[in-house]
């Protein structure tokens, strides 16, 4: 059974190469930029021996960890590979992108073409995931590339170990992965591109809310366990050297599952334009 | 008789909307077989259960002996196909869509695509987003066609084609039929069935109610007649018991006779006082409109029982002294489209 079709790969990368580059292009410059500048501002804050309890909180909150520990490349490559705007353009891209078909396809009324052609409904599911992970490594390592490129004029002793920085990259786009999944799962649930959409943003966004929350608000530590960001540790992996082999399992996990069943729902479910 | 579509029962219901019930249907290899009905009949919800979009609530559509859910894939490979609200990506030009569709098919398709471009006098450089409805058309219908497909099955596939063009792609589905290829396609457009088509399914409100060659269903039809009496105030015998009056005054009547009747009738009128005597079978717009407009049940609407459309007439041997010169008696228009 053929589960690849070069033509569909060829179709998608044709929809989203545009988007793909742009996002590319934003999150690239934008991570090199966080890379350069914030060591630099981290640095100077530590130079003075004091920061304002306030900004030490909003610190902690956006790591997710207590920061005092932490030195100068840690903390804000951290602050940089968490940064709001960082994580608001991947989900988007992940959205944008997971979200064609079918939904997209049923509502701009190009499916009916696309599933008179001789392909299997899996064929179709395997080959749009595919094309998006291609993209998915373009925006993604576009973060690694501007950060390691803003580096270039940090000083040696607040670079990060690029080595655990492959490690953050790593996390961070298996979470991008579960917020795609959590798109394709929307998607084929959906005739409604926008339904989908709005569904998967709603998610994004309570996770992202629920994150920031976990550290302020007590009773929001009891289900954080349900934000996606809960699972994306920077400052752990960075701090301990280590894989936080858990929560990497988990999204890895959690993403192959509603994957499959996303592919199910695809296969089994009546398709056609309304 | 190896079948290329082949349907049994086949009911799809939307909840609690209907969407069709128990269609049969069978159409031979090779064959020209329209899909007639009106808008919202269930002609498109069918279609989409044959190419695998729907799954069937109940009964069974086999294409090429193959379950056309199950096997969609594999069937596909054997049909070239257009939807009736067809869209395409906008990006696409006709030279890429060729090339794209080509790839997803695994196999070449450009060297056909152009040929049938130039027999539909389309511009393959043009863009879909600058294209006319007409050229998507054409466009889409090339790309239907160019794989050269065991079945072609078209979901009102004229539309948005100027007459001429039809009239060529007529032809064209007449050449590809002649070679063997089966054309299956659905219509609201009377004149294009009656153009093309050796057998015709008509659907209304979800169910067939009529599957018959195009002849059957002009033999089928009852002989209508219209009596204008010499003598308007003379004395009437009563009509005779094969005979239906739907109109009837001193003057004039009009009706219906039973199969078979046409020589008793004119036995009847032999030496009546007869000024003017039409006896015909409706024409055949007439009687699609009649398998339309009926309120009744499907299967018992239309003229001679739908149903049993595939029965053969019992006087066709009257049909031509009779029928013929009669045939223009009741006019109602040759117009191009019959819609409900």
């Amino acid at each position: 059974m053929r589960l690849i079709n070069f033509g569909l790969l060829l179709r998608a990368w044709r929809e989203t190469l545009g988007a793909t580059l742009v996002f590319t292009m934003i999150i690239g410059s934008f991570g090199g930029l966080l890379s350069y500048a914030l060591p630099r501002v981290q640095e100077r804050f530590m130079s003075r021996g004091f920061i304002p309890p306030g900004l030490v909180q909003l610190r902690n909150t956006m790591m997710g960890v207590d920061s005092n520990a932490s030195g100068v490349a840690e903390i804000a490559y951290t602050l940089a590979w968490s940064h709001p705007v960082i994580v608001a353009l991947l989900f988007a891209h992940a959205i944008i992108v997971t979200t064609r078909v079918p939904s997209g396809e049923i509502q701009s009324g190009t499916l009916d073409v696309l599933l008179g052609l001789p392909i299997s409904r899996w064929e179709l599911f395997i080959s749009e995931t595919l094309a998006w992970l291609v993209t998915a490594a373009l925006v993604v390592g576009s973060m690694f590339a501007g950060s390691y490129i803003g580096s270039f004029w940090v000083k040696p002793e607040n670079q990060p170990n690029w080595s655990l920085m492959g490690i953050v990259l790593a996390n961070l786009a298996l979470v991008y992965v579960l917020i795609g999944v959590c798109g394709l799962l929307a998607s084929v649930f959906s005739d409604r591109r926008g339904r989908a959409v709005l569904f998967v943003m709603i998610f994004a966004a309570a996770s992202v809310l629920l994150n920031y929350l976990e550290l302020l608000w007590e009773p929001a530590k009891r289900i954080s366990f349900l934000s996606v960001l809960h699972y994306y540790r920077p400052a752990l992996i960075l701090r301990e050297a280590a894989w936080q082999g858990k929560d990497m399992a988990f999204l890895g996990g959690a993403s192959a599952a509603l994957w499959i069943v996303a592919g199910v729902k695809l296969a089994r479910r009546d398709l056609a334009t309304t | 008789m190896a079948y290329a579509v082949l349907t049994e029962s086949l009911t799809r219901r939307y909840g609690s909307r209907r969407g069709i019930e128990d269609v049969n249907l069978a159409v031979s290899e090779g064959s020209l077989h329209g899909f007639l009905g009106p808008n919202g009949a269930g002609k498109t919800t069918t279609i989409r259960c044959l190419l695998g979009f729907l799954r069937a609530t109940t009964g069974n559509a086999r294409i090429f002996g193959l379950d056309c859910w199950r096997d969609s894939r594999t069937i596909k490979a054997e049909i070239g196909s257009i939807p009736g609200d067809l869209r395409l990506y906008p990006w696409l030009t006709g030279h890429s869509a060729l090339k794209l569709f080509g790839r997803i098919r695994r196999r070449d398709i450009q060297a056909k695509g152009k040929l049938l471009a130039d027999e539909f006098e389309l511009d393959l450089g043009v863009k879909v987003r600058q294209m006319s409805r007409g050229m998507r058309q054409k466009l889409g219908l090339i790309l239907a066609l160019a794989p050269e497909p065991r079945l072609i099955m078209l979901d009102e596939p004229s539309s948005g084609l100027d007459p001429l063009m039809q009239d060529r792609f007529r032809q064209m589905l007449k050449r590809m039929a002649a070679r063997g290829q089966t054309v299956f396609f659905s219509s609201h457009t009377l004149n294009e069935v009656e153009a093309l088509c050796e057998r015709v399914a008509i659907v209304r409100s979800g169910r067939i109610v009529a599957d018959a060659t195009l002849d059957d269903l002009r033999r089928q039809a009852k002989h209508e007649f219209e009596i204008v009496w010499a003598d308007a105030a003379g004395e009437r015998t009563p009509p005779p018991p094969f005979a239906t009056l739907t109109a009837r005054s001193a003057a004039r009547w009009v009706g219906s006779v039973e199969d078979g009747s046409l020589r008793p009738m004119l036995d009847f009128l032999a030496g009546k006082p007869v000024s003017d005597v039409r006896l015909a079978r409706p024409d055949l717009e007439t009687l699609f409109r009649r398998y339309y407009e009926s309120d009744d049940e499907p299967g018992t609407a239309g003229p001679s029982r739908p149903g049993s459309a595939n029965a053969a007439s019992t006087d066709a041997g009257l049909n031509g002294s009779v029928g013929t010169p009669a045939t223009a008696a009741f006019p109602a228009g040759r117009a191009s489209e019959v819609r409900s």
